[in-house]
């Protein structure tokens, strides 16, 4: 939908009035019904947030089955170095921008790749959304409850295409997972116990200093409460701060519990009690994510609880080796993480769970009976967002599922921070019992970066 | 026995029961010298002996662990006094701990106040806004004026419910200067205010790159010259 827009016969007939009077670069939205770009049209991406990951995610967009229908047509980020370096992994002419509502007002794009760190997730999403880019958000999807809900009414109202980046659900051994679960292979489930390796600590810490002069610190903050420049923050360890990236429950609970909820068909439920045990809090540094933690989430109407256990250097010491693989087959390169699903048959064992997921042999041998249930097989992440771009179906990690798991890595930070039990209303989307722990709910934000 | 004494003996036997608990739980908490002694410790791991003991010892530790995250030069024994006074926050934000609650909010409240360092004022503001009620809207209020705090004085009354922090707001709207005016009128807004005649610039762009676009000679140099090593983290 850009300047090099290929008009097919329907959408020229439909559009030809305009495009005769239509410049060069001619905006998508001059073409398109509102928001929604017809099969044969290039959508025109921008990346917010141009560091490791966002760059990442791009490569793999261009890489995937519909790469040749997406263009960058712009990047952002607040780091002026990483901004000029990224421009080179893209095609001459695409624009740089320190500030990202600059590309909301851009009529010409389309949507959305969102890499920024998690304090910033909610509040691009529902800016995006409100100004009708699709968009595709790194998980989790929020930092707290109630940015949750602005995502998903913002979203909703928009009716734009929102995927979120646990990209586990999209691969094919978990296609493979799933069909083996629902299918009673384990029988009933009433455990899922979701293992991972410790956060770091910080061992070496350093004292708060003036930021480097590439760095808009008070755009990096955005959203959160303002404090001096800590060169432990950023870029990649705002995961151990509590605040922004929550540690590693929020960072791939968002993808191992991802798994759990879709698997267990569990989207949209909640549990009634989240307890944290066994924390673990580093004593030195900024970084103050749990070291260690065991989370336990009890869920009622059916009767399942899934627990987080995260503890060990490089593997959780009681997690299961990663499967050996058999010439041929994808090798595991990923066994610090993943899940056991305890049934009354038996158990399944995956690892990974995000861009790398493994199922366990027996998963991917099962031979599907006559009369099995299947279940929906994703075409790929980004494939399965461009569908819900182009047709407005719903996305395999749409904003109403990321929420719910974020919500969940959120609730088990909440209990540690707090050392106590919390109480969970699902239907009603609060906690109950605890002033404390509901005002926590939310957070202020820093004007303007606010929802 | 009869019910009458039967009741009369449960309530005794809970009363010792809940005395001993106290007990024990007094003999594991450390003293108040013995928890600032120790976060000033030079050795990490007797900090956070320290930092999560902090619960324990309650309200009478706020204004000395303040102290020290105000005037200890060390700045990893400041942060370890920061968040021992955290540890207190949510230790005594659990339910059915009021009257400790209460303890806490009175210890915190004089740190908001001019005089003290912006650090502590700031952070026991945010503290208040977890654990108190409409007996913090009008220190935190008074920061309104403050340019350097009053983005977080906003905050913190945004969060406090009730409402006597929401009148605190309109008030601080009505006497705001004009640059700070739509801050405000954001926590109203989220407080379900409507705040006509008030620019909501959240999504106005304000900040501009000095970094160009690169053009086709440009971006073959740039990918000819070797890449540097990019700083992220895979997710």
């Amino acid at each position: 939908m850009s300047g090099r827009l290929k008009l097919n016969r329907r959408r020229f007939l439909k559009t030809a009035g305009a495009a005769i009077a239509a410049p060069y670069f001619i905006p998508s939205r001059v073409f398109s019904a509102p928001g929604r770009p017809g099969a044969n049209e290039r959508v025109i991406v921008a990346l917010i947030g141009a560091g490791g990951r966002g760059n990442s995610l791009t490569k793999e967009m261009k890489r995937s089955e519909i790469g040749h229908e997406a263009e960058i047509g712009a990047i952002c980020d607040v780091d002026e170095n990483r901004l000029r370096s990224s421009l080179r992994d893209y095609e001459a002419g695409v624009m740089p921008y320190r500030d990202y509502r600059y590309i909301l007002e851009r009529k010409d794009i389309d949507a959305v790749i969102l890499g920024t760190p998690d304090h910033w997730h909610a509040v691009q999403t529902v800016h995006a959304a409100e100004c009708g880019k699709h968009i595709y958000v790194e998980k989790p999807a929020c930092c707290t409850i109630e940015e949750g809900k602005a995502m998903v009414k913002a979203v909703n109202n928009a009716k734009v295409a929102c995927q979120v980046g646990s990209q586990g659900r999209s691969q094919r051994e978990a296609y493979l997972a799933h069909r083996y679960l629902v299918n009673g292979n384990v029988g009933h489930i009433s455990k899922v116990w979701c293992f991972h390796y410790a956060s770091p600590a910080d061992n070496n810490p350093v004292p708060d200093s003036d930021p480097p002069a590439e760095l808009d610190w008070d755009f990096w903050l955005g959203p959160l409460r303002w404090r001096p420049y800590n060169r432990k923050y950023l870029p990649g360890s705002f995961r151990w701060m509590m605040e922004s990236g929550g540690g590693q429950i929020r960072d791939r609970g968002a993808h191992v519990m991802s798994c759990a909820m879709w698997w267990m068909g569990a989207d949209g439920t909640g549990p009634t009690e989240i307890e944290a045990t066994n924390v673990r809090f580093p004593t030195q540094g900024v970084w103050d994510a749990c070291i260690d933690m065991t989370v336990t989430y009890t869920f009622k109407n059916p009767d399942w609880v899934m627990i987080w256990d995260q503890k060990g250097d490089s593997l959780n010491p009681d997690a299961p080796r990663g499967e050996k693989r058999v010439a041929g087959e994808d090798e595991i390169s990923r066994e610090g993480y993943g899940a056991i699903y305890h049934g009354d048959k038996g158990t399944f064992t995956h690892w990974g769970g995000d861009g790398g997921t493994w199922a366990e042999r027996k998963a991917r041998e099962w031979v599907p009976p006559a009369g099995f249930k299947d279940v929906y097989k994703s075409p790929g992440h980004f494939e399965d967002w461009f569908e819900g771009i182009k047709s407005g179906a719903k996305t395999i990690m749409n904003i109403e599922a990321a929420v719910g798991v974020a919500n969940l890595t959120v609730l088990g930070n909440l209990s540690a921070v707090l050392g106590r039990k919390i109480q969970w209303d699902q239907a009603k989307g609060e906690i109950v019992g605890d002033e404390e722990a509901r005002r926590l709910m939310g957070r202020p934000q820093r004007y303007p970066y606010c929802l | 026995m009869s019910a009458k004494k039967w009741k009369g003996a449960a309530i005794a036997t809970a009363a010792i029961s809940a005395a001993l608990a106290s007990t024990a739980k007094a003999a594991d908490a450390l003293s108040l010298d013995e928890l600032i002694a120790k976060i000033r410790d030079k050795n990490d791991k007797v900090r956070a002996e320290a930092m999560f003991g902090a619960g324990k010892v309650g309200a009478r530790a706020v204004k000395p662990l303040a102290e020290v995250m105000a005037t200890d030069a060390d700045f990893e024994i400041a942060r370890a006094a920061r968040r021992a006074m955290w540890q207190i926050v949510r230790s005594v934000g659990r339910p059915g701990a009021d009257r400790e609650r209460k303890a806490t909010v009175a210890e915190l409240l004089p740190l908001v106040g001019e005089g003290r360092p912006a650090a502590v004022r700031r952070e026991a503001m945010w503290m208040l806004s977890e654990i108190a009620g409409d007996e913090a809207v009008a220190p935190a209020a008074a920061v309104l004026k403050d340019k350097e705090l009053r983005e977080d004085a906003r905050m913190v009354l945004q969060r406090l419910p009730g409402e006597k922090s929401l009148a605190a707001l309109k008030a601080g709207l009505a006497a705001a200067p004009e640059d700070f005016k739509p801050n405000i009128a954001s926590s109203l807004r989220a407080r379900g205010v409507e705040t006509p005649g008030i620019p909501n610039e959240r999504r106005v762009p304000k900040k501009s790159t000095d970094v160009k676009p690169l053009d086709e000679a440009q971006l073959e140099k740039e990918k000819a010259a070797k890449t540097p090593r990019r700083r992220g983290n895979k997710q």
